[in-house]
């Protein structure tokens, strides 16, 4: 059994990640600020899942919770999905600098901080392993009013493609994942109207899933998968066609 | 030889014997990137073990420039007291 850790899992896609790969035979930690319910009934039904509470973007937490999630494990670490992240509306002359500082901790060096604190337990442990990181179609193609956090996903490529680099001679691949518009808590305060122009934008005439988006982390985790490394898989329907 | 000096030598060795790579004479004026089959993850394996070995970590406050096993660790000495 091999143990992956994903950020954000307690609710969409995250939520939807831990849940496929638990599906998937892997033994599972997540993290989050709060528990939801929807959680707490998985960990409390699942042995091979485990929660803990930490902040995002917080480098102490996060190698709090590297090592604590760990030892919990009990079996080598082979993979980290970052998830976490926060999205922000406003345009950027009026978007408060406190807030687009707070989306980058969480989006952009949250990502960070757990990529370094996971390189470190594979180098520790002198294994392959793997890192995806979830991007956003937003990242390459930018969108009105989502500045900061366009530059944290576009942010969130750059870190995957240094680390790719840096860390291939150790089989390590680092891959993004960058979803189209998801039916998922994160897109429900799209308006009625944006929603619909994104729908007939998009070939595939719907927005995705979560289930649209989960086969390829699987993918990306296993063996077949080995020499894929530094790359940003676009999954949205065809609308950056 | 401290104690510390001995743990930097011996971690060093294991790291390169790892890799299946004959293993040079290690002295402590060997520089890690010239004299010693190792790259920079290898030197990054090297400071991660350390860390855990030792709970030591002399680069909390930021990275110190070395070279040589002999300037490791005068770094880890330094950190320890």
């Amino acid at each position: 059994m091999k143990h992956i850790m994903v950020t954000g899992g307690s609710r969409g896609l995250g939520l939807g990640i831990v849940i496929h790969l638990l599906n998937q035979g892997y033994k599972v930690s997540t993290c989050s600020r709060n528990k939801t319910t929807a959680v707490d009934d998985l960990v409390n039904n699942n042995e091979h899942v485990k929660w803990f509470q930490c902040e995002v973007g917080n480098a102490e937490q996060t190698a709090t919770f590297v090592k604590s999630a760990c030892e919990w494990a009990e079996v080598p670490l082979w993979g980290l999905i970052n998830n976490a992240g926060i999205a922000k509306e406003g345009v950027l002359a009026t978007f408060p600098n406190v807030e687009s500082d707070a989306l980058l901790q969480v989006n952009l060096n949250g990502a960070l901080y757990f990529a370094r604190e996971v390189l470190r337990v594979f180098l520790r442990q002198n294994t392959a392993g793997r890192i995806i990181n979830i991007s956003s179609i937003i990242g390459s193609r930018g969108y009105t009013g989502l500045a900061a956090y366009s530059a944290s996903k576009a942010g969130l490529d750059g870190l995957t493609r240094a680390l790719a680099r840096e860390n291939g001679r150790r089989n390590i691949t680092v891959n993004s994942i960058a979803p189209g518009y998801l039916d998922t808590e994160m897109s429900s305060t799209l308006s009625d109207k944006k929603r619909d122009q994104i729908i007939r934008r998009t070939p595939m005439h719907r927005l995705g899933t979560v289930a649209d988006i989960t086969p390829a982390i699987s993918f990306l985790l296993s063996d077949e998968a080995a020499f894929i490394t530094g790359q940003t898989l676009t999954i949205d329907g065809g609308i950056t066609n | 030889m401290s104690n510390l000096a001995d743990i930097i030598l011996n971690e060093t060795r294991q790291i390169i014997e790892n890799k299946a790579e004959v293993c040079p004479e290690i002295t402590v004026e060997s520089e890690f990137l010239v004299d010693l089959p190792m790259d920079s993850l290898d030197l990054a394996t090297l400071i991660v073990t350390l860390e855990l070995t030792t709970g030591i970590d002399p680069f909390r406050d930021g990275f110190k420039t070395f070279h040589s096993i002999a300037e490791l660790i005068a770094l880890y000495e330094g950190a320890a007291v």
